[in-house]
């Protein structure tokens, strides 16, 4: 049951941060609340007040940015408003697929991404994704303003380098540059993944560039995991070629050193050996991208 | 103990001025307060959808979703979709393709249908399949669901 | 043979309207709008609420409890624990219909994490809750044993230390058999010279197969009101056997049963896992103490840890000829039936007449034993201790039948028993045609068709000693406008009894379906019925109904005669011909009382006489075929296509009776694919709630094709019998023998998951 608490609405930023200063520290942002209320229901957090951000037009709205054109989502967007953007189906369609398989509607019609990245819940969709596509966040509290890359802002499992008076404000995703493409792949046996992969990759002169990976579910916290990537680097950019062949299955081994967690869906033998099956797919669908791109 | 929050609402059509601890879900409103026990609490996690009412059009898990967050807005319930009495197509075709047994998940089975209609009056059965997956039915193998959701959508269609 | 339409097929005579039509459900409307009442949205007056305190230890001695700061509360009434209601002496602590083991609130030992220790009555729900957060419970840990084997073991610990009470209500005839400390009981089924049948056998094969511990997830949770008013007691819960938890309530508060009245209203999903008695007795308990009325609604994730379904290790060992006909079969069931006994040695019983299927067998041994363990208790579930011996059983007849190279249709049609035939002795002969069910999934399946590659299909039938007791009455009253209302103890939980009911009475009056009414499940107001559950209703309070009515038509004709003094009268549609006239029964009524006024009273009954004498009253067979997909990489299956048969001899509603088939199949595919209780070893549940916990979904479904067989071969009105279950029974054998056929893995343990199908090709690769 959810504990009884105190509620404050603020209307604009600069109200939130004195809803914040008015209590003694034992507070909570909530926009959704699809995550915080459900652990409050279920007894593992409890807060005297909690300040509201539905009210706060700073955190809506979903734009490009004036000069690197890169996809800024609002801190109180929620997952359903990302899936039916078209900047966002135009600019990341990976991010709209993934979003139309987060948990379900009404998680999507009331969970933000913001609050999906702050509560770091160690099998997150959206985070892992948005490591491979070098996202950020910006974090505004009283003091000033901080642009902070995902990989170090999710600092643990339910643990992030956002200081509890900070803000999240808004989520950003640099555009896509030429002959690149961006997937995420997921094998998902419950309500969550069991393990997935994000994969962005650059290609020129018809070979892979540059790559990123990350995985998701398969260690404590999603991670980019640089040497899997570093396989693919120098591969012909088509799935049916020896080369990309010979790179999957280097990156696949990769994957093998990983400290995998075992967990409901499976062993961590089983979930390694599933993060290189997903990653294949992820790749395949990042190669058609960013032949689209070319 | 925190003092309660004036909200003014509208159920159904019907506009309400409440007074309500902040905690206080839009589930536990409705059943509690306003004598709606429509919307039915099961997993209580936001995954089964038997607590499913609309706010604003949009499907909110009512075990999750705080009244508060309601002020201000509409929210239907399974309660109005029948008009003077009569059923409503969603409705008539629940009945007619036996789209429940027990019917514990058919309040909130008939408002994700009803937000999906709302948004997608003609939906393909993949789409309907799309819509009501974060509803859980334990009883009818969700076929008869579908198929009514579909029919609903062709008597939709042809009005 | 007809074909009445795509999957029907009908050989029996046709019955009077409205038997055997798909009239609309009669509790559509009230289910589509809002308007179904279900326990859960019960209220009375000066109702408080109350909230439970559970063990987060397995197992360990309870040392001391102090309830002060949750006394201290603002809004606390109650707190209350074991030694609370012992120190009152007019409350028996322990219940159990079968083995009166189970403590109200744990005494003194807690035997699995989620035990109720102490219940707190208070103004509202929250304050409840939060109060009991605030007991404080001294526990002494103790060794943990949370498996069959483990249980078994040496240096096992004794989950119950002292001997439990055997119960009135076990539903069967032998004593509780136990020859080990932890052996809740033991069911044996033994016939034939099994020695001689391996002894010359051509093929013998031996197998260790897995079910898992499943939770039936009734999407209403247990939930129950209580209120005690002139020494009388009332309780409104969601149960399948109101009769039943009236008299187990009755014996803790030492009740006559005209003092108790327990009423289930809707019932929001049973699936057997509403059978019999869960917190009704904490309940009146909380409130009796209180002195108020009382709401007690569990979670879901308490409702986990009140009754799972039992997990299974089978042993099994079966010996053919070469020509595919059984020998023998022999087998060891061992079922984890949790810290109390609930049902399950009538499971463990069921379970061990289940397990041979329905096949002319000349030998068997069959072994079944219920093991206490740390875990929740388990109890009934949907197909009743047959699932897990089917998915053995069956996987062993199409194993036999690769070897022997024969079909694994043919195989089984070497051996199931003809209609008639008993599968064992002094049993009833199957009142099914097998063979012919088996046709029609092969058609249905397209069997002799070559399937895509990764694909293959998969058949399993078992045939379940179903119907429980046939004890049940009716009432029906036919008033003076010639509309009736007919009184049964049967539960709507979903299956359709509100509709079926009402047809029958209809048909068996002669009149509109719309001038009949049911009162269903007031224990104060409706006549005596044993059970929801067993798939009986249909059949034996339908025979009820049936008897109820005649007894009505009876009484009706002799007034008739008395009023009009006629020579001549004759039967007729929704009256009677008396003297050439026809007088409806309502005029018959008010012609008897001289007056607009009256009515009569037809009774009804069924007991274990007659054509219900022979056990068991029916056979509910199962006949499933399955075309799966298996994805080799991720070790995913998916079920591409489901055919059940609802051999069901007359479908009284045929939509309700697909729509049975199919919830039941479904259920069974989640159990085969997904669905397990998974504890650790020092009895913590993982995966207690239903993100963790996962049952089909929208997106999961198959193509179906229901088929419904109407021979008229039931013991039932019109050749009826029940339906519900036989289509989950086969289902895990059916997906498991098409995934050997599709990926030449042998699953031997449900639910195969992902990991395990991928473990399987995993050890396939390494003996090529």
């Amino acid at each position: 049951m959810i504990p009884r608490f105190a509620l404050a609405r603020p209307a604009s930023l600069a109200e939130a941060f004195d809803a914040w200063d008015a209590t003694d520290g034992d507070a909570s942002w909530y926009a959704g609340g699809t995550e915080i209320l459900q652990v409050m229901k279920m007894g593992l957090a409890r807060f005297g007040t909690m300040i509201d951000l539905k009210r706060i037009p700073e955190l809506r709205g979903i734009s490009l940015a004036a000069g690197d054109g890169a996809l800024v989502i609002g801190g109180s967007v929620t997952h359903r408003e990302i899936e039916v953007s078209q900047d966002v189906a135009r600019e990341l369609p990976g991010l709209v697929a993934l979003e139309a398989h987060v948990a379900n509607i009404r998680v999507r019609n009331q969970g933000t991404l913001g609050g999906n990245l702050c509560f770091a819940e160690p099998h997150s969709d959206p985070a892992t994704f948005l490591l491979a596509c070098d996202a950020r966040v910006r974090l505004q509290g009283r003091g000033g303003t901080r642009d902070v890359a995902i990989d170090q802002f999710i600092t643990g499992p339910l643990e992030t380098a956002r200081e509890a008076d900070e803000l999240l404000t808004a989520v950003i995703i640099p555009p896509a540059r030429s002959g690149e493409g961006r997937a995420y792949e997921k094998a998902k046996f419950r309500e969550r993944p069991a393990v997935s992969v994000a994969i962005r990759l650059r290609v020129q002169g018809g070979a892979i560039a540059e790559a990123y990976v990350s995985v998701g579910s398969l260690t404590d916290i999603p991670v980019l995991v640089p040497d899997v990537a570093a396989a693919f680097v120098g591969a012909q950019a088509d799935a049916a070629a020896g080369t990309f062949g010979e790179a999957l299955a280097q990156a696949r081994a990769r994957l093998g050193h990983l400290d995998a967690i075992g967990d409901l869906d499976g062993s961590p033998d089983f979930k390694r050996h599933l993060a290189g099956v997903v990653l294949g797919r992820a790749a395949i669908a990042a190669l058609s991208e960013a032949a689209a791109r070319a | 103990m925190p003092e309660t929050i004036d909200i003014t609402l509208s159920v159904n059509g019907l506009a309400h001025e409440l007074a309500v601890q902040a905690n206080v879900t839009i589930a536990d409103l409705l059943r509690l307060e306003l004598g709606l026990t429509g919307a039915k609490i099961s997993c209580d996690m936001q995954v089964c959808g038997a607590c499913t009412v609309l706010v604003d059009g949009l499907a909110v898990s009512g075990c999750t979703y705080l009244a508060v967050d309601a002020d201000g807005r509409e929210v239907a319930t399974v309660e109005g979709l029948a008009t003077d009495g009569v059923l409503n197509p969603l409705q008539q075709a629940f009945i007619d393709h036996a789209a429940f047994q027990c019917g514990y998940c058919t309040p909130g089975m008939l408002m994700s249908a009803t937000a999906l209609l709302a948004e997608n009056p003609r939906p393909s059965r993949a789409e309907v399949i799309a819509g009501i997956d974060g509803n859980i039915c334990r009883c009818t193998g969700y076929l008869p669901i579908i198929d009514a959701v579909l029919q609903a959508a062709e008597a939709g269609a042809q009005r | 043979m007809t074909r009445v339409e795509p999957w029907r097929v009908t050989t029996r005579p046709t019955p009077p309207s409205p038997i055997g039509e798909s009239v609309p459900r009669r509790d559509g409307v009230a289910k589509v709008t809002g308007a179904a009442r279900y326990a859960t949205d019960m209220a009375v007056p000066g109702m408080a609420w109350a909230k439970v305190l559970r063990s987060p230890y397995p197992h360990a001695r309870i040392r001391s409890i102090d309830t002060s700061a949750a006394k201290a509360l603002p809004g606390v009434i109650a707190v209350v624990t074991a030694e609370d209601l012992k120190a009152r002496g007019d409350i028996n602590l322990y219940y159990g219909h079968a083995l009166t083991d189970h403590p109200i609130l744990a005494d003194g030992v807690v035997r699995y994490s989620g035990e109720a220790v102490a219940g707190v009555v208070a103004e509202d729900e929250l304050t409840a809750y939060e109060a009991a957060q605030a007991i404080l419970v001294d526990y002494e840990p103790l060794t943990v044993v949370v498996d069959v084997e483990g249980a078994l073991g040496s240096g096992a610990p004794v989950i119950h230390e002292k001997e439990a009470k055997q119960g009135f209500h076990r539903g069967f005839d032998e004593d509780i058999q136990r020859d080990h400390p932890n052996v809740c009981s033991t069911a044996v089924q033994k016939f034939g010279d099994i020695d001689a049948a391996f002894a010359g056998a051509h093929l013998v094969l031996e197998g260790e197969y897995r079910y898992p511990n499943s939770y039936a997830y009734a999407m209403e949770p247990y939930n129950s009101m209580a209120e005690w008013r002139h020494g009388g007691l009332t309780v409104w819960t969601s149960c399948q056997h109101p009769f039943m938890v009236r008299d187990d309530v009755s014996h803790v508060f030492n009740l006559a049963l005209a003092n108790m009245r327990v009423i289930a209203p809707y019932v929001g999903g049973g699936y057997g896992s509403k059978s019999y008695t869960k917190i009704e007795p904490l309940t009146a308990a909380l409130a009796l103490v209180a002195g108020r009325p009382v709401k007690l609604v569990l979670s879901i994730d308490e409702s986990i840890l009140t009754t799972r379904g039992d997990g299974a290790r089978v042993r099994i060992k079966t010996a053919f000829e070469a020509d595919g006909r059984i020998r023998g079969r022999q087998a060891e069931i061992l079922l984890n039936t949790g810290a109390y006994a609930e049902n399950s040695p009538l499971v463990a019983r069921k379970s061990a007449n289940r397990i041979s299927g329905p096949y002319r067998i000349p030998a068997l041994d069959i072994t079944c034993r219920a093991i206490y363990t740390n875990t929740a208790p388990a109890s009934s579930f949907r197909g009743f201790g047959a699932p897990q011996g089917v998915l053995p059983g069956e996987s062993q007849i199409d194993e036999a039948a690769e070897r022997l190279g024969i079909d694994p249709i043919e195989i089984r049609r070497r051996n199931v028993v003809a209609p008639g035939e008993a599968p064992w002795p002094k049993v009833r002969g199957l009142d099914a045609d097998l063979q012919a069910d088996l046709s029609l999934v092969a058609e249905a399946l397209d069997w002799a068709s070559t399937p895509q590659p990764s694909h293959a299909r998969g058949i399993a039938i078992s045939a379940s000693d179903a119907g429980s007791e046939p004890v049940s009455t009716a009432l029906i009253r036919i008033h003076v406008d010639g509309s009736a209302t007919a009184t049964i103890g049967t539960s709507e939980i979903g299956q359709g009894s509100a509709t079926v009911m009402a047809q029958i009475v209809a048909a068996e009056l002669g009149i509109p379906l719309e001038n009949v009414s049911l009162l269903q499940s007031d224990t104060a107001a409706v006549a005596y019925d044993r059970s929801t559950g067993a798939s009986r209703s249909t059949t034996i309070v339908g025979l009820a109904l049936q008897d109820a009515a005649r007894d009505a038509r009876a009484q009706l004709r002799e007034w008739a005669g008395e009023v009009w003094s006629a020579e001549s009268i004759e039967e007729a549609r929704g009256g009677l011909v008396v003297g050439g006239v026809h007088r409806g029964w309502g005029e018959i009524v008010g012609a008897y009382f001289a007056g607009d006024f009256g009515e009569v009273v037809g009774r009804g009954r069924v007991r274990k006489v007659g054509a219900t004498k022979q056990m068991p009253p029916f056979w509910e067979v199962g006949c499933v075929g399955v075309e799966v997909h298996v994805d080799e990489e991720t070790g995913q299956i998916r079920v591409d296509k489901l055919v059940t048969v609802g051999d069901v001899g007359c479908a009284i509603n045929p939509q309700l009776v697909e729509s049975q088939d199919l919830g039941a199949a479904i259920m069974g595919f989640g159990m085969a694919l997904t669905e397990e209780l998974i504890y650790t070893d020092e009895g913590t549940l993982l995966n207690g709630n239903i993100v963790e916990y996962r049952v089909p979904r929208a997106s999961d479904m198959p193509e179906y094709i229901g088929i419904i067989a109407e021979r008229g071969d039931g013991v039932g009105i019109y050749g009826a019998k029940g339906g519900g279950e036989g289509s989950l029974n086969p289902v895990a054998a059916a997906i498991a023998n098409a995934v050997r056929r599709a990926a030449g893995i042998r699953l031997r343990e449900a639910p195969f998951t992902p990991e395990r199908v991928w473990l399987a090709i995993r050890e396939r690769d390494a003996a090529k």
